[in-house]
């Protein structure tokens, strides 16, 4: 059951934002959901991106989890954005128990170094801070772009702290690399491949060898002032605990 | 086998790379279209690949006719939160570049 709290919380905040009339610009469309793009949106444009992923663990457990992210993408300058994630929450379902979790509201800014078509190579920096009841994160991004033609080539490199629990004792670093290529089949319509490989560290400590690698397939679609862009991964390693299937979609539009 | 795999997917970017989708602003273009100035060419080279590639890649400029380029940019210019002088840069650098390519 959902708490009233956060349902009203909840109803408060998505209900107005999925009526929103889709009738203006769109800061930029994604090609794919796991890695950032080099491009920063266009300076005065204002996007709202709803992302949902569900993950499925096919462990003795068996559950399901399926996130929600509600953002909003504001352009600041040529070469610089800034978002606010300003609610993640959860449903999460196993063999014992099922429910709803608000997991935090975050900011992320992302700064364009280089441009993916008439530099050698895009580059753009990201880094998003995220605060939730007994937990704090922070995220680097480098973002490597390139495109050739209708091809884009995108390479994300992140690194990752969390801190969890009461008084924050908890602490956990990770370290993923992401690899993505997108190919442009029209304006329109583009498919692809992404591919995740994660290193966690559990209390900043590799005793334990964690390394988790995914793959699947994109495809993004985006016409007038919205896009939708879904991506389905597969887990290619064998880790228990984490999600053999994972499917993001981000649906956004311009206001 | 592992060398005919890289080979081919280096042909291939090489392939997507030779099309110049942005060449630089030259003198010539300029000249081509009545005078135009060349900083306002640059200027809508410079919005060309960062405006235009939030949403999708370039298309080869010759991919569609002179008399077509306007009304497409026109056409994403509110998406892409393009004012219309910016919209006007855009379309004199295309222009340009098409008419130095007759």
């Amino acid at each position: 059951m959902i708490p009233t709290n956060l349902r009203r919380r909840l109803t408060l905040l998505v209900l107005p934002l999925l009526m929103w009339p889709a009738t203006a610009a769109l800061a930029g469309a994604r090609h794919f959901t796991f890695l950032y793009e080099a491009p920063t949106s266009a300076p005065g444009s204002i996007e709202l991106e709803n992302w949902i992923t569900w993950e499925r663990v096919t462990n003795s457990e068996q559950s399901d989890q399926i996130a929600f992210r509600h953002e909003i993408e504001i352009g600041v300058t040529e070469h610089f954005q800034a978002s606010i994630y300003f609610l993640d929450w959860f449903y999460q379902r196993d063999r014992t128990q099922s429910g709803f979790n608000y997991s935090g509201s975050a900011i992320e800014l992302i700064y364009n170094l280089t441009n993916p078509v008439i530099d050698p190579v895009g580059f753009s920096l990201y880094q998003e801070i995220k605060v939730g009841r007994q937990h704090l994160e922070l995220e680097s991004k480098l973002i490597v772009q390139k495109n050739f033609g209708p091809l884009i080539l995108d390479y994300n490199l992140t690194l990752e702290a969390e801190w969890e629990q009461q008084r924050l004792q908890e602490r956990q670093g990770e370290l993923q690399q992401a690899l993505g290529a997108s190919y442009e089949l029209s304006p329109r319509i583009s498919v692809g491949l992404e591919f995740l490989h994660e290193f966690v560290f559990p209390d900043w400590r590799d005793e334990e060898k964690i390394r988790n690698v995914f793959v699947g397939p994109n495809v993004a679609f985006r016409r007038q002032n919205w896009f939708v862009a879904v991506t389905a991964l597969a887990q290619a390693t064998d880790t228990p605990d984490q999600a053999d299937f994972k499917v993001r979609t981000i649906f956004g539009f311009g206001f | 086998m592992k060398i005919s795999i890289i080979s081919v997917v280096v042909a291939c970017l090489l392939g997507c790379e030779s099309a110049n989708y942005a060449p630089p602003v030259t003198p010539q273009m300029a000249a081509a279209t009545k005078g135009r100035n060349v900083d306002w060419l640059r200027e809508g080279r410079r919005l060309l690949v960062h405006r235009c590639i939030e949403c999708h890649t370039l298309p080869p400029l010759w991919h569609y006719s002179i008399e077509d380029w306007p009304g497409i940019v026109n056409s994403m210019s509110h998406r892409a939160s393009l004012k219309p002088a910016e919209r006007d840069a855009i379309i004199a650098y295309i222009l340009a570049v098409r008419s130095i390519q007759e």
